[in-house]
């Protein structure tokens, strides 16, 4: 803050008018409001307000800013800084920051704990407002977009009787029947044959998406469709597709700021951890949903545990059939040649690891194919994933039944 | 950091680091008619570090609000450190103003993300509308980093015009309209017929093809613009110039997947090997191999990736530098670039090691040394003296719309 009494303090340096490249050999004084230039043939008086006056750092020539083009400037920063705050001038708290380690040690924890938190309540607090504030008739656009975009990729009409498609619908709608209003949205099930394998997908816009493979594992069991139909519901009244759209924008332009000046390679890592960690959030929320569904029309949660117990039957059918069949290619090129036998062997593995991706039953819409992991407990295998272990999610449901009264 | 020692200027211009008084006698000094100046920079990557974390902290804690403020600290910063024969160059936006520009542009920027949701039209013509804006942007944003840039006192001015923004971008502009004014034949648009995935292929080869042509338009018309007090600078580098420097980093970018295949290839094979000698290995659960399947999937993937940005991206930087910079001359300035694309390459895996090593801590200490070594590469000679450069009139600053939109979308408009 200016002294007012203190006699001006001086400093030699270097007078640009703005006109011309040629410097001028002044005379700086300062007063702490004003600054004066005196030099051969100069004698100007700037009010320090209108300048734009510059911060103390290590490195770096000092430049003040005059309105209307010129500088004064000095390369000596250290006897800059000492007439600054002899005039009585002071840092402001950011370069006082700045120029502490100290405090730099305590803004990088702080900024780790923001970063942590932004991740943790922020971003999905956040998601959770902007979504309440965002129309319902927008998740109508979103879904009816959606859907056509996954009709034509990934899915073919079902090949099942329409009358067995409407005893789904019917046990859905009598298992929901007995919710309060506002507890269950607006839905509408539709079947598909797909490539997915054993699958369900829920839209924004209440459309819900059963692959006959999922009927056809289940044995067109009701009471599990029901079950696998209800957590479908929980992500429709969750809003989760909505939410996770949010989610990610809000994530992107966290990861950005941090390093996205570096590298928008090194933004999507962090993207893609925070991402996976949202939806395992959602699988667990959608599967209360399922439980509550289930309680409600007096089912047991138990029925879940039957419909994972279906899928790990499913995969070790699957895994047989790869298996089967990639030792038969082998056989059949080891024959053909000697020599590419060891390539054989690493083909095989590709076969079986994408015929049996994902099967558990699916949140968002444009969710690619994750590993689906029964003991692969391993930290890089969680931190990937998209949904709870399966084992973890079985245990959910066994509890769940057990603490239900029937 | 240790204090960096200044490579002397190489003409007569003394260094500025010397002790005030003498430097002062700079002012008096008659530079010899023929003048080199060298570029130093002086930044250092400990206190770049402390100025970014401290930085980021309050742009995190106001929710973007105080971003205008950490970009202007940062740019000054570096122009602060860059000495241009001794004399730094000076920046000086008004973050306010800057403020306003990245609301505008947020919005833009959330109806464009936001659009593609909904319809594929939609996205489409929000697309169209981003491009039809971007040459104005890019006009502007050129016009407010310039005119607020400055050297020994005078301004540095951007003297391009809308129309040339336009016509830079006929080689994109050209195929782009060939792919919307087919889609009007496309009955159904969520079900495209077959040839319009033909259409679609040939016009992104055509613009894979003409994207030299495109780079050489965007560069002459930001260099043909550079102006500092009676210098204007003029843009020689031709079309052929910038087809050479394509076909060669296309020769770098399969040199450098032919290395990586024989990589992959290396790896496949011992692990067949093993697979064979030691089958247990490999014959646990199903789940358990598919997950470390999409592991090894990804961490291919993102090799190839670091090897793209760590290996070609630095070999081009360099390679552009060189050719941009030594084709931009003004009526007596001329302008040298001699950045070795070896040094780029070294730097760029060091930074690369370093900045993943320390998961992201370095990157400050990237930015400086990439900085550094790009601006030491560069020298200047002046059939004239510097004293006498005299400005008329004043530059125009243009819109902070624009300057705040090159950040966003993530173009490069830097110079």
């Amino acid at each position: 803050m200016p002294s007012m009494l203190a006699p001006p303090a001086v400093l030699p340096g270097l007078y640009f008018d703005g006109q011309q490249g040629k410097g001028h050999a002044v005379q700086l004084h300062l007063d702490g409001i004003a600054l004066r230039i005196v030099g051969d043939g100069i004698d100007r008086t700037v009010a320090l307000r209108s300048m734009q006056w510059p911060e103390r750092t290590r490195h770096g020539v000092r430049i003040a800013h005059l309105d209307g083009g010129g500088s004064v400037q000095s390369s000596d920063s250290a006897a800059w800084d000492d007439w600054c705050r002899t005039a009585g001038l002071h840092d402001s708290l950011v370069v006082r920051l700045q120029q502490s380690w100290r405090a730099v040690a305590v803004s990088g924890v702080l900024l780790v704990a923001l970063v942590v938190a932004l991740q943790h309540w922020g971003v999905p607090v956040a998601a959770r407002a902007v979504v309440a504030l965002t129309p319902r008739t927008v998740d109508a656009a979103i879904g009816d977009y959606t859907l056509g975009a996954v009709d034509a990729q990934l899915m073919q009409p079902s090949a099942l009787p329409a009358q067995q498609a409407q005893h789904v619908h019917d046990a859905l709608a009598k298992a929901v029947a007995g919710m309060s209003a506002g507890s269950v949205p607006q839905w509408n099930l539709v079947l598909r044959a797909s490539k997915l394998g054993p699958n369900a997908l829920a839209l924004p816009n209440g459309t819900i998406i059963l692959t006959d493979d999922m009927v056809d594992m289940v044995d067109g069991n009701e009471d599990v469709l029901v079950g696998v139909l209800a957590h479908e519901l929980g992500h429709v009244q969750q809003r989760h597709g909505m939410r996770m759209l949010v989610q990610v924008a809000a994530l992107g332009a966290i990861a950005s700021a941090v390093v996205g000046d570096f590298s928008s390679l090194l933004a999507s890592v962090p993207m893609l951890l925070g991402q996976a960690s949202y939806s395992r959030q959602a699988e667990q929320e959608a599967d209360a949903m399922a439980v509550d569904v289930l309680r409600h029309a007096h089912l047991s949660p138990a029925v879940m545990v039957t419909m994972f117990d279906k899928l790990a039957e499913w995969r070790r059918r699957k895994e047989l059939e790869a298996k089967a069949k990639a030792e038969e290619r082998q056989a059949k090129e080891s024959r053909e040649s000697p020599e590419s036998a060891a390539q054989a062997g690493e083909s095989s593995e590709t076969t079986q690891a994408t015929t049996g991706t994902p099967a558990s039953p699916d949140a968002s819409a444009k969710e690619p194919g994750a590993p689906s992991k029964d003991d692969a407990q391993s930290w890089l295998g969680i931190a990937f994933a998209s949904h709870p272990a399966d084992a973890q999610r079985v245990q959910f449901f066994q509890e769940a039944a057990r603490n239900t009264i029937r | 950091m240790t204090e960096l020692t200044l490579p002397m200027p190489l003409g007569a211009a003394p260094s500025f680091e010397d002790e005030v008084p003498r430097w002062g006698d700079f002012a008096d000094t008659q530079p010899a008619p023929a003048t080199t100046l060298s570029i130093a920079f002086t930044g250092s990557g400990s206190e770049y570090f402390r100025i970014w974390i401290v930085n980021l902290l309050l742009t995190l804690l106001t929710v973007g609000i105080y971003y205008p403020w950490a970009k202007v600290r940062r740019l000054r910063y570096f122009h602060g450190n860059t000495l241009i024969g001794g004399a730094p160059l000076g920046y000086h936006a008004d973050p306010k103003k800057m403020l306003k520009g990245y609301l505008l542009v947020s919005v833009l920027l959330l109806l464009y993300s936001g659009a593609g949701h909904f319809h594929a039209v939609a996205g489409l013509i929000a697309f169209i509308a981003v491009m039809l804006i971007w040459p104005a942007l890019l006009k502007s944003s050129m016009q407010f980093r310039l005119a607020n840039t400055s050297w020994r006192g005078l301004r540095f001015r951007f003297t391009g015009d809308l129309r040339g923004a336009y016509w830079a971008m006929t080689p994109l502009f050209l195929p782009a309209l060939c792919l919307v004014a087919s889609l009007v034949f496309v009955p159904d648009k969520n079900k495209p017929p077959l040839w319009y995935g033909y259409v679609t292929a040939a016009v992104f080869g055509a613009i894979a093809l003409l994207f030299p042509w495109l780079l050489q338009r965007l560069k002459a018309y930001q260099h043909n613009h550079y102006a500092l007090a009676s210098q204007h600078t003029r843009f020689q580098a031709t079309v052929g110039m910038f087809y050479r420097l394509y076909a060669k980093m296309v020769g770098v970018y399969l040199l450098v997947m032919v290395g990586v295949g024989i990589l992959v290839a290396v790896v496949g094979i011992v692990a067949a090997v093993v697979a064979r000698t030691s089958p247990k290995l490999f014959s646990q659960g199903f789940n358990e191999k598919s997950v470390w399947f999409v592991v090894a999937m990804v961490v291919v993937g993102l090799v190839m990736m670091l090897m793209f940005v760590a290996l070609i991206k630095p070999y081009v930087t360099a390679r552009m530098q060189n050719l941009v910079w030594a084709h931009t001359r003004s009526d007596d300035v001329r302008i040298l670039s001699t950045l070795k694309a070896r040094s780029m390459l070294w730097l760029s895996v060091k930074n690369w090691f370093l900045v993943v090593c320390t998961l992201g801590l370095y990157w400050p200490f990237a930015a400086i040394a990439r900085a550094r070594m790009q601006l030491e590469a560069i020298g200047i000679a002046s059939q004239i003296s510097l004293d006498s450069l005299v400005q008329h009139g004043r530059a125009t600053e243009g819109e902070a719309a624009g300057d705040a939109a090159g950040d966003l979308f993530g173009l490069d408009i830097g110079f």
